[in-house]
């Protein structure tokens, strides 16, 4: 692989991503607790509780510390003068490099957790298709959407 | 100053109407069933042919909305703009500059024949609104109108293209006034299919899959009705019989069916014509209704040959080419430059029509040491199947195992098949599903290239690089599987805009080190 790009991604990202495992888990944890209230109402035998509490604890450690964990070191960007470059991915690292001639629009988003903790996503779109930054700090989402858009605008190409 | 305001011509009153009809015809029937049918007379006239009066009601009002359709629908030129005014109590209109216009197409429908008129859509290149559909549809027009409107639209285009910046207002009395400054390039057939080759194709693309799965439902039918054997002798012949009646009577329906596909296809690709007049290409085709479309040339994006391996049996590949643009109803699909063509003919006609791109070089294979990767992802599915077929459908389940040896055949065919290739300024990729595809993209049509690599691919040092590019308006992807990471990395750095921006030279994409 090639150099890494340089930047990571903000580090409340981190606790944005825990909070969604958290969403996560508790959809994992519905099913768990109906199996065992099942189990416990028709005298269902004891391997059911254990099964469903471990898928449980499994799921959390998963989806709450591990994969976000995982996500967030590896996420890095780069948005140099001529492209941007961007690098991700749980199981697959993907090293995706989008030339700023080709960038159509940049656009920044954000949910309600992300504005908890003044975040923002950028997302550069190209004729065919789109790139997430999942999350950065407010000012810097900004400042990187009006550079990108500069940028972009300098380089002249057609479709 | 602007033409006079042009109305279509009074068939598409009717055209319309029977299209409305034709969209209505479901909700029709059931309001027919569900109303007229097996109800005793009440006495009441109004309430005994209630159905009929709604259905009369309808396609009175149906005629009418397309009789005021066709009233009210004016076209004309103006200001460098093709404008277009329609609508009863909502007056709409849209104007569309003429370059914004991506091309003329014609197509010729039943009604339009006895008059000697055509359809004319107009598509322009925008995907912003995407609902309203960014086109205009002249229903029906005189041929002549049509070439008029054409030839004033790309006549708008050449002048801006050859740099004359004040555009005549009037489009239309621009055609008489000004003669093209070059001689018009005449149009020049390409490509035109043989009927042998309509014919193969119709053969390939008519549902031969429907017969076989035919012939594995009435194999089925028959499997289920052998147990009766047994115990009701007398019954079973009868039931036997008439099983066999059923099944010849679905296989004949099929063939029927079948032929009928193909001579469908026969008569929508009768007389395949692709010609080329320099900066469009004309792809016209049919019979019964003609349809004519044109593809601005600098508007492709990629260049696909397809080679399914039992058209190449007979010598014969497939060339698509993928477009910027265009309407929504064919998204993403590319369109078809020649479905059936000689393989030794088609590199010269591409390089005929695509002078830049080069289809000769030698392709680059993929490292034996990832071999394994081209079958290995297929047994996460494939083992638990066959392993649940084994078990639950004990001796005949276990048939499932053949499935194995078959993925893993593919598996090194698709290996051994894959290829790419760089130079300067283009992309070769190959690979191969079932059919092998060879996409042709030149570096400033891809829209981004990404670089990928699992953990195991890691371990062998190999990573997939995949070419993203425009086709309609979705991405398009091109993949390069399991190469060398090197090479990988040698591919991203071609791509990359720095590498090139280095170099002095003002060619684009001087030559980079490339992978080869």
């Amino acid at each position: 692989m090639r150099r890494e790009p340089a930047n990571r991604i903000s580090e409340k990202g981190l606790t944005v991503w825990r909070i969604h495992g958290i969403f996560y888990t508790l959809i994992v944890l519905v099913p768990a607790i109906a199996a065992s209230v099942l189990a416990y109402i028709f005298e269902g035998p004891i391997w059911i509780y254990i099964v469903s509490g471990a898928v449980s604890v499994i799921a959390g450690f998963l989806l709450i510390f591990l994969f976000p964990k995982i996500r967030w070191q590896r996420w890095r960007y780069e948005v140099r003068e001529t492209e941007i470059e961007l690098q991700h991915g749980l199981f697959i690292v993907k090293r995706t490099l989008v030339p700023m001639v080709r960038v159509q629009h940049v656009d920044t988003s954000q949910g309600p957790i992300l504005r908890k903790y003044g975040l923002s996503g950028i997302t550069v779109s190209t004729a065919a298709t789109n790139h997430e930054v999942p999350a950065l700090q407010m000012e810097e989402a900004d400042e990187l959407r009006s550079r990108i858009s500069v940028l972009a605008r300098v380089a002249e190409d057609d479709v | 100053m602007m033409s006079e305001k042009n109305r279509l011509h009074w068939v598409t009153a009717v055209i319309e109407l029977l299209k409305t009809l034709k969209e209505a015809i479901i909700p029709l029937l059931v309001i027919v069933v569900a109303n007229g049918i097996g109800r005793e007379r009440s006495g009441n006239f109004w309430l005994d042919n209630l159905t009929i009066l709604i259905f009369g009601a309808f396609i009175v009002i149906t005629a009418v909305a397309g009789f005021i359709k066709w009233k009210r629908f004016v076209y004309w030129f103006e200001d460098g703009e093709l404008r277009i005014e329609h609508g009863l109590f909502v007056k709409k209109k849209r104007y569309i500059p003429f370059e914004r216009i991506q091309s003329v197409d014609y197509t010729e429908g039943i009604f339009h024949r006895p008059f000697g008129l055509v359809k004319v859509k107009i598509e322009t290149a925008g995907n912003s609104s995407v609902l309203e559909g960014a086109e205009a549809d002249l229903t029906a027009v005189t041929r002549a109108e049509a070439d008029r409107v054409s030839a004033v639209i790309s006549e708008a285009k050449r002048r801006r293209r050859a740099g004359v910046q004040e555009v005549q207002e009037d489009g239309a009395e621009a055609v008489g006034v000004f003669p093209a400054e070059e001689p018009e390039e005449e149009v020049k057939t390409l490509f035109r299919m043989g009927r042998k080759e309509i014919f193969l194709l119709a053969t390939f693309s008519g549902r031969i899959g429907l017969i076989f799965s035919g012939i594995a439902i009435f194999l089925s039918q028959f499997a289920d009705i052998l147990p009766f054997d047994v115990i009701y002798d007398e019954v079973v012949a009868f039931i036997r019989f008439g099983v066999f009646m059923v099944a010849a009577v679905v296989l004949v329906l099929m063939l029927v069916g079948w032929i009928l596909s193909v001579a469908w296809t026969y008569l929508g690709f009768y007389g395949f014509t692709v010609s080329f007049d320099g900066d469009d290409l004309f792809i016209s085709r049919g019979l019964l209704e003609k349809k004519r479309v044109t593809v601005p040339l600098k508007r492709i994006q990629a260049v696909r040959v397809s080679e399914n391996p039992f058209q190449k049996l007979l010598g014969y590949v497939s060339v698509k080419v993928h477009s910027a643009g265009g309407s929504v109803k064919e998204a993403g699909a590319a369109i078809g430059l020649f479905p059936l063509v000689r393989k030794r003919e088609v590199n010269g006609l591409l390089s005929e029509l695509f002078p830049d791109i080069e289809t000769s070089g030698e392709l680059a294979g993929i490292p034996v040491r990832s071999r394994p990767f081209y079958y290995r992802l297929d047994f996460i599915w494939v083992l638990p199947l066959t392993a649940a077929a084994g078990y639950f459908l004990f001796p005949y389940g276990l048939l499932a195992l053949l499935i194995i040896p078959v993925i893993i055949l593919l598996g090194l065919w698709q290996h051994r098949s894959a290829g790419w290739r760089v130079n300067d300024r283009q992309l070769t990729v190959r690979w191969r599903e079932f059919t092998l595809h060879t996409v042709y993209v030149s570096r400033k049509r891809i829209q981004s290239m990404q670089e990928h690599q699992t953990i195991f691919q890691k371990r062998r040092n190999v990573a997939t690089v995949t070419a993203a590019f425009k086709s309609g308006i979705m991405p398009s992807k091109a993949p390069i599987r399991h190469i060398d990471e090197a090479d990988a990395d040698r591919l991203m750095d071609w791509y990359d805009p720095r590498n090139r921006l280095q170099a002095p030279s003002p060619v684009e994409g001087t030559p980079a080190a490339e992978g080869e």
